[in-house]
C-alpha cells in the first residue's frame, strides 16, 4: 500500500470530533473530503465500506487514539456525492464508490 | 490727593508697552532663528550619521534596537511619520515594509489558525518570505512587536497579546480578547500542549465551572479553539495557533 503524506490536521485530535461551530465545521469537512480523495488516490482504492472503515488508518488514527464517528463519515460522503465524486453501491448506503476524478474527467 | 494720570503719561505708558512688545518678539524671533539653525545642524549631523550607518541600521538588529531605544529616551518616535527627518535613516521604511508583510502573513495563515499566530511562527514565516539576503533575514522579535504595535493605528484589527514567559500572540481579527480569554490562552501555552479544558481552568485559575465554559465557548465561536470529545480526561479544547504541527505546516 502506497504511503500518503498526512496533512497536519490528521494529528490534530479535534479533527476527529465534529466541530460545533459552523464555520470551523465547514473548514473541517472540506479538509476531510479532500483527505479522503487523496487517500483513495494514493492507496489506489475505490470502494469504501462503512462497516470496515476503522480497519484502515484513514478514519482511525491509532497514534493519537482518535476515530472519526460514523455521522461525520456520512457527512463527508454526502458532500462527495453532491460534487459527483462518490456514489453508493447498495441501497442501504453501506458501500461506496470513491472517484478520484469525476466521471466526466474519466 | 492723587492726581489722575494725564494724557502725556498714558501716551508714555503705551509707548513703553509697545517697546516691550517689540523687544519680546525680537527675543522670540531670535530664539526661533536659533532653533531653526540648531535643527538645521541636527539634520545635517543626522544625514551624515545616516549615510555612514544606513546599511548598518537595516542589517543589524542589535544596532536598530539601540537606536530606537535612544530615540525613546529623548522622546522622539522615529516611526511616527514617513516625513519626519528620522526617515532619512530608512528606519521608517523598514518598519512600514515589515508591517505590510506582517499583515500578509496573518491573512495567509488565517484559514487555519483563526487569526491568531504566535510571534515565533510569524517571524519564521517572515524570514522565509523575505528572501535569502542577509539584510532581509536579521529581524528580531522586537522589530516585529514595534511594527505590529504601529498597525494598531488602523483600528482594532491588530493587537499583540502577551501570553507569558516572553511569548506573544499576534491577533489579526477584530473582536476583542477579554482578560479571561487571554488567561485561557496563557493556560494552554504554558503547558506546551496547545489544549486546555474546563477542569484545568478550574483547577489552575480557581474559576467557577460556568466562567471557564463560557470563555471556551466564546473562543470556539471566534474560530480560535476546536473541541475534542474523545480524550480520556473529558472534553479538551485545542488551539491550532499553538499546535506545533499546524505551525510547521505550509
Amino acid at each position: 500500500m502506497a504511503e500518503i503524506e498526512w496533512p497536519w490536521q490528521y494529528n490534530f485530535p479535534p479533527f476527529f470530533t465534529l466541530q460545533p461551530h459552523s464555520e470551523t465545521q465547514q473548514k473541517q469537512l472540506m479538509t476531510w473530503t479532500s483527505l479522503v480523495l487523496d487517500y483513495y488516490r494514493a492507496t489506489k482504492q475505490s470502494v469504501l465500506d462503512i462497516r470496515e472503515m476503522y480497519a484502515t488508518p484513514l478514519f482511525n488514527n491509532t497514534e493519537i487514539k482518535r476515530k472519526l464517528s460514523i455521522e461525520v463519515v456520512q457527512l463527508i460522503l454526502d458532500s462527495l456525492l453532491k460534487s459527483g465524486k462518490a456514489s453508493p453501491l447498495d441501497k442501504s448506503k453501506q458501500r461506496w464508490l470513491i472517484y478520484w476524478h469525476t466521471l466526466d474527467e474519466w | 490727593m492723587r492726581r489722575k494720570p494725564g494724557i502725556g503719561a498714558i501716551h508714555k505708558q503705551k509707548l513703553e508697552q509697545e517697546k516691550y512688545k517689540d523687544k519680546g518678539t525680537e527675543i522670540q524671533e531670535n530664539q526661533f532663528e536659533q532653533m531653526t539653525k540648531q535643527m538645521e545642524i541636527f539634520r545635517t549631523n543626522l544625514e551624515d550619521f545616516a549615510t555612514k550607518h544606513k546599511t548598518e541600521i537595516k542589517k543589524n538588529g542589535q544596532f536598530r534596537r539601540q537606536f530606537t531605544e535612544m530615540c525613546a529616551s529623548i522622546g522622539v518616535d522615529p516611526l511616527a511619520s514617513g516625513k519626519g527627518f528620522w526617515s532619512v535613516l530608512g528606519i521608517g521604511d523598514f518598519y512600514y515594509e515589515l508591517a505590510v508583510q506582517i499583515v500578509e502573513v496573518c491573512m495567509a495563515t488565517n484559514y487555519k489558525n483563526g487569526g491568531l499566530i504566535t510571534l515565533d511562527e510569524l517571524r519564521e514565516r517572515l524570514v522565509q518570505a523575505r528572501g535569502k539576503r542577509k539584510e532581509h533575514q536579521d529581524i528580531t522579535n522586537e522589530d516585529l512587536l514595534a511594527a505590529a504595535k504601529k498597525l494598531r493605528i488602523f483600528g482594532n484589527g491588530f493587537s499583540v497579546v502577551p501570553i507569558g514567559r516572553g511569548k506573544y500572540l499576534v491577533q489579526s481579527i477584530p473582536g476583542e480578547l477579554s482578560m479571561d480569554h487571554t488567561a485561557v490562552l496563557q493556560q494552554a501555552s504554558t503547558h506546551g500542549t496547545a489544549y486546555t479544558s474546563v477542569e484545568l481552568l478550574q483547577a489552575e485559575l480557581k474559576w467557577e465551572r460556568d466562567r471557564a465554559q463560557k470563555a471556551l465557548d466564546h473562543m470556539m465561536k471566534m474560530g480560535l479553539a476546536w473541541l475534542d470529545d474523545q480524550a480520556e480526561e473529558g472534553n479538551l479544547y485545542w488551539f491550532p495557533s499553538l499546535f506545533t504541527a499546524c505551525v510547521d505546516s505550509s
